[in-house]
């Protein structure tokens, strides 16, 4: 049985306790937020039979082997910190933390207290993601990406989280380094970062306030953002997100020496571009060899629903199992060390530029 | 328009929360209808003031807009110092649990804080919904009034909204309990008018892209939102009343199926599937339990304690309130519908 806390009891606390509790040998003995009433109410809808306002005492009580921080970042170093020191492991939700320097003191803490970190990048799960790497492990590129792009767009008209930020003028999320795209972006550029190598990426970016916002007067906030990103062995990669493109798309793009992928997180589909055929055949048959390969997705897409492996947060279970496993049974963990600190590092240097732009 | 029959006089201090929201703005302009002369709006900084700045516009010195969150405790302290009478509107309507909690508890919590220390308060209006109330095992066509249940397991409805109010009503009660808040609840039906865009879902639901027309001959909770404003007004205003609970509902309730066809008929048509209760009870309980076997794939958004509550055949009762406050619903049902269906007609319906 392994032994669960959750820190902090917002919106995104409730995700991970209804994938814990789905999750064979788990236990969640407790939830902390610094508002009590927070902590109770997710207590009692849980049935867990302790909350608390104070971490220390939550570490104390419990004894958790790993905690879920489900906090806004600017509070993960911190709350990391005091759950490493208590010998516990701990799942950060996404963004993992303000910048790359809070990243490196926790790895290297995670490190010195030999105990294990991820952060929830739930994508990079998802049954199209996983597909995506096992053809990659096999050799299907011919070797490593030559260029990579990934899209990732937010679309205004979900309410919850856009009434949520632009109804309030003191949004936790306004406070961030990179304010709403340091809050969204990190997935985006975690699918680009697994395949980048070194530590020092050279990023150009530019990023603007789009007409949509501009209308309703919200001038502080950037929700178009383009990248180039370029490694030390020259991969490059297009970042693309927006708030205006529709429909939303939430795609990876990976060119290879012999082959490359499409990979769609929305429609979880993975499309092989079909090799080119001479003269007119070119026109014909890469069409329909797309069509099969559509039909192939959307048939397995069903398949794994009749056999309830499809559920809206799949990404979400997966990798908190496999960094369950990874605890107990001394594996790697799901999401590399070195991708979670090439992710922070390209955020932090896009939101500098930014910052400079404005 | 002030009765001796009133809670306060006319230069008491009101605080408002949620004013400038649907019902909200039209609380605002029942007090000053009723005039009252020393109204303090709450609002969020962020929000969209169109409709209280016109109702305010010539009443600017009866009326005071005191920007703040009620997530802030300093906030709720300015908000509640020196108030006599305080309607509480605002409300969560996030679809996360989280987040219709902390905005429809903990900023009730924190307002209530802030009102302990007051030694004028007379009297607490929580507006609450008639959403709260389980209407299970009890027989179909039963009249639901202020005696109905309230759902005892919130949470498994689960609908973020009505597990806020719930909580709410149940928080109130304890502060009453334990500090002695006086307190009224008012638990409007399903309130309509200009300004409104959805039908009710009582009357059916669009999730799988056709409307599914569920309330056939059950009678539609409608509350014109005149009258809902001026029933809320006058149960913070009438003497005598406190610890009471109150349902607001119009008179002569159209049916579903009566509201359904005006409705095509004066604003325009589409496609609707009748789906008979029974019927759709067995598919909310296949819901439920396959949600429950296959761990989630399917939220269990469609469940029996949500069929029950909302589309199990029901009659309404607004007796108590129009006894005990003496509230009579001045705009007429027809009347009412007329200046609805015009107005949705007008700006463009968003089913």
């Amino acid at each position: 049985m392994i032994r669960v806390a959750i820190v902090g009891c917002g919106r995104q606390a409730d995700q991970h306790a209804i994938e814990i509790q789905s999750i064979p040998g788990c236990q969640i003995v407790g939830f902390c937020d610094k508002e009590e009433l927070m902590a109770k109410q997710i207590a009692e809808r849980f049935d867990v039979k302790h909350y608390f306002v104070d971490i220390n005492e939550l570490l104390y009580v419990t004894s958790p082997q790993v905690v879920h921080v489900t906090t806004p970042p600017q509070s993960h170093l911190a709350l990391g910190t005091l759950c490493l020191e208590a010998g516990a492991n701990v799942l950060f939700e996404k963004p993992f933390t303000l910048n790359s320097s809070e990243a490196e003191q926790i790895l290297q803490l995670a490190g010195e207290k030999n105990l294990k970190i991820t952060v929830g990048h739930n994508v990079q799960f998802c049954h199209a993601a996983m597909k995506m790497r096992e053809l990659i492990k096999k050799g299907y590129l011919g070797g490593p990406p030559i260029h990579l792009e990934s899209i990732w767009c937010y679309n205004f008209a979900d309410p919850g989280y856009t009434k949520a930020l632009l109804g309030d003028s003191d949004h936790w999320v306004r406070s961030l380094p990179g304010k709403m795209l340091h809050n969204i972006v990190s997935h985006g550029i975690s699918k680009i970062a697994e395949f980048l190598t070194g530590t020092s990426p050279h990023v150009i970016a530019y990023g603007y306030t789009s007409n949509f916002l501009k209308r309703i007067e919200e001038y502080d906030i950037l929700d178009e953002l383009r990248a180039i990103i370029t490694d030390q062995n020259d991969t490059t990669a297009y970042f693309t997100f927006s708030t205006q493109i529709n429909p939303a798309i939430h795609q990876l793009r990976i060119y290879g020496q012999k082959n490359s992928l499409v990979v769609d997180d929305l429609h979880q589909t993975v499309i092989r571009v079909p090799q080119n055929y001479k003269s007119y055949l070119n026109h014909f048959i890469p069409p329909l060899l797309e069509a099969k390969q559509f039909l192939s997705n959307s048939a397995t897409n069903i398949g794994k629903f009749l056999r309830n492996d499809f559920y809206f947060e799949q990404g979400r279970r997966t990798l908190i199992e496999l960094f369950y496993h990874s605890v107990l049974q001394q594996a790697p963990v799901p999401i590399p060390y070195g991708e979670i600190l090439l992710t922070s590092k390209i955020m932090d240097s896009i939101f500098e530029q930014l910052r400079l732009q404005e | 328009m002030i009765s001796n029959d009133f809670l306060i006089s006319s230069n008491a201090l009101i605080l408002i929360t949620g004013s400038n929201g649907f019902i909200g703005s039209r609380v605002v302009q029942a007090l000053l209808d009723y005039g009252f002369s020393n109204l303090r709006c709450f609002v969020r900084p962020s929000s969209n003031l169109k409709t209280l700045n016109r109702i305010i516009s010539d009443n600017s010195k009866k009326v005071r807009l005191i920007k703040g969150n009620l997530l802030c405790r300093e906030d709720c302290e300015k908000a509640a110092k020196g108030v006599s009478l305080v309607f509480h509107l605002a409300a969560g309507i996030e679809k996360t649990f989280a987040g219709c909690f902390m905005d429809s508890v903990v900023t009730t919590r924190n307002l209530l804080d802030a009102l302990l220390d007051n030694g004028l308060l007379k009297r607490f209006v929580n507006v609450s919904s008639l959403t709260v109330y389980s209407n299970t095992n009890t027989s179909t066509n039963r009249v639901l009034d202020e005696t109905g249940e309230v759902e005892r397991q919130p949470a498994a409805r689960h609908e973020p909204y009505a597990y806020g109010k719930i909580k709410q009503d149940e928080l109130l009660l304890e502060y009453n309990k334990k500090f002695g808040i006086p307190y009224v609840i008012v638990r409007p039906g399903d309130v309509y008018g200009p300004g409104k865009m959805k039908i009710s879902g009582k009357v059916g639901i669009d999730t799988f892209g056709i409307f599914l027309h569920l309330g056939g001959p059950n009678p539609i909770p409608l509350t014109y939102i005149d009258n809902c404003a001026e029933a809320i007004a006058l149960c913070g205003l009438r003497k005598g009343i406190n610890g009471q609970v109150f349902n607001t509902i119009d008179d002569e309730l159209p049916t579903s199926r009566g509201f359904l066809k005006m409705y095509k008929s004066h604003v325009r048509p589409f496609k609707s599937l009748y789906v008979p209760y029974p019927l759709f009870y067995c598919f909310c309980f296949l819901w439920e339990k396959y949600s429950g076997w296959s761990k989630g794939q399917l939220p269990p958004i469609f469940n029996r304690k949500r069929c029950v509550a909302h589309w199990k055949h029901t009659g309404y009762s607004n007796q108590k309130i129009k006894k005990m406050v003496g509230w009579h619903p001045r705009v007429p049902i027809d009347q009412a519908l007329t200046r609805y269906f015009e107005y949705m007609r007008r700006t463009g319906d968003q089913q």
